[in-house]
């Protein structure tokens, strides 16, 4: 029961810290829900490395096995370059997965978290709703 | 033989070095013996013995992480809120209040810096991109990377317009008060300047000075006063912090480049 409890409160802490809800070229919940949490699992069709986020596109099978393309914004390219990504670490093709939250506007666009590289290597977005990406 | 290891070396080795601006050591920068630089250095002095204010910054980092750390880019409070360290925020006029919380309401959805105007030169005190101050004796220029965009402080006696073209950074002059810049400004635009996140409004009333004083090597504290009386009960004065970058070069942050954003900010 503590534990229950443990992680419940260690959740809201979570939900709490995030309702500050910022990133610098807009605010992260302009655009992005925090209470819709996503993980997506594909191949990369598209990535585009421009301000003011890199955005790149991947083709996701659902439990049916239909083919969805969606959309994954990050942060500006001067932040991301500057937190240790390189523009080859993702390429169209790639197998990824990615950690983020669903736009607002209910499309197939959510921002990117944590993007899970094909080798494993896990980088940061720079798009996390309460340590903002630029 | 051992050629084709040196030829690979050489083909590869200009796209190496041109990856290296991101990572480019400046030059002149007082480094302890493991080559780190000292940031606790004293203030350097230019030429003509004023302080030396030139170099890459960048704004404080003083937000708060999550619970789960803090992978990502850290930004400034002030940022968010230009009030945040003052008792009771900004003081601000009525409609200004209004204003605030309607604008905080929609989560900062109609920020120009969001639709890729200029932030104006409080905003860059703290908008976590790079700036490069540029100085010589009767000029300081500062170079930022967001929008691509420049400022000049004109030291050279001039003074301020009397009937100025509003602008985004209106017009500044200054002068050195002992070791510290003192810089004022104004000819602002009556709209679309906002102060920080929250959309503190800031109008065409609108005088700016600012007090630079690069404290040691590593940090320079930046005195803002803001007085608008359209749209502030007083004067307000706010302290911010840059930090120096010494390892790196400025990047664009060309906005424009593709700004999808814009129609998929809806707020609420």
């Amino acid at each position: 029961m503590a534990r229950v409890l443990r992680c419940f409160l260690a959740t809201a802490l979570v939900a709490l810290l995030w309702t500050a809800s910022i990133r610098a070229h807009h605010a992260f919940a302009a655009e992005y829900d925090v209470k819709k949490p996503v993980t997506l699992s594909g191949r990369l069709t598209k990535i585009e490395w421009t301000n003011p986020h890199v955005r790149f596109y991947m083709n996701v099978k659902d439990e049916t096995g239909r083919i969805t393309e969606w959309e994954f914004t990050m942060g500006a390219v001067n932040g991301l370059l500057r937190r240790g990504w390189k523009t080859s670490m993702l390429k169209p093709d790639d197998s990824v997965t990615v950690d983020g939250y669903l736009a607002r506007d209910g499309s197939h666009l959510a921002n990117a978290r944590v993007v899970t590289l094909s080798d494993g290597r896990k980088m940061s977005g720079g798009t996390m709703p309460d340590a903002p990406g630029n | 033989m051992r050629t084709v290891p040196l030829l690979a070396t050489l083909l590869l080795a200009p796209a190496s070095l041109a990856a290296q601006w991101l990572n480019h050591p400046a030059a002149g920068v007082p480094r302890h013996a493991d080559g780190s630089p000292n940031l606790n250095a004293p203030a350097p002095r230019a030429a003509d013995g004023k302080p030396d204010l030139a170099g890459i910054w960048r704004p404080e980092r003083n937000q708060k992480c999550p619970a789960d750390g803090c992978p990502d880019n850290q930004m400034s409070e002030q940022f968010l809120d230009l009030g945040w360290g003052l008792r009771g925020g900004l003081p601000y006029q009525p409609w200004a209040a209004a204003l605030v919380k309607q604008r905080s309401e929609q989560s900062g959805t109609n920020d120009p810096t969001s639709h890729c105007f200029p932030g104006g030169i409080v905003r860059l005190h703290t908008y976590p991109t790079f700036n490069k101050i540029i100085q010589t004796p009767g000029l300081i220029v500062i170079l930022s990377e967001r929008e691509v965009t420049y400022r000049q402080i004109f030291l050279d006696g001039r003074p301020l317009p009397t009937d100025p073209l509003p602008t985004w950074k209106g017009y500044s002059v200054g002068h050195w008060d002992g070791d510290t810049l003192l810089v004022e400004s104004s000819g602002f635009r009556n709209d679309g300047i906002w102060l920080d996140r929250k959309g503190s409004p800031l109008t065409d009333a609108a005088t700016i000075t600012e007090r630079f004083r690069r404290v040691n090597y590593g940090r320079m504290e930046v005195q803002v006063t803001v007085n608008d009386p359209k749209a502030y009960t007083a004067p307000f004065t706010v302290v911010l912090n840059e930090f120096i970058e010494t390892e790196t070069e400025l990047m664009d942050f060309v906005c424009l480049e593709i700004n999808k954003d814009a129609p998929e900010l809806i707020g609420k």
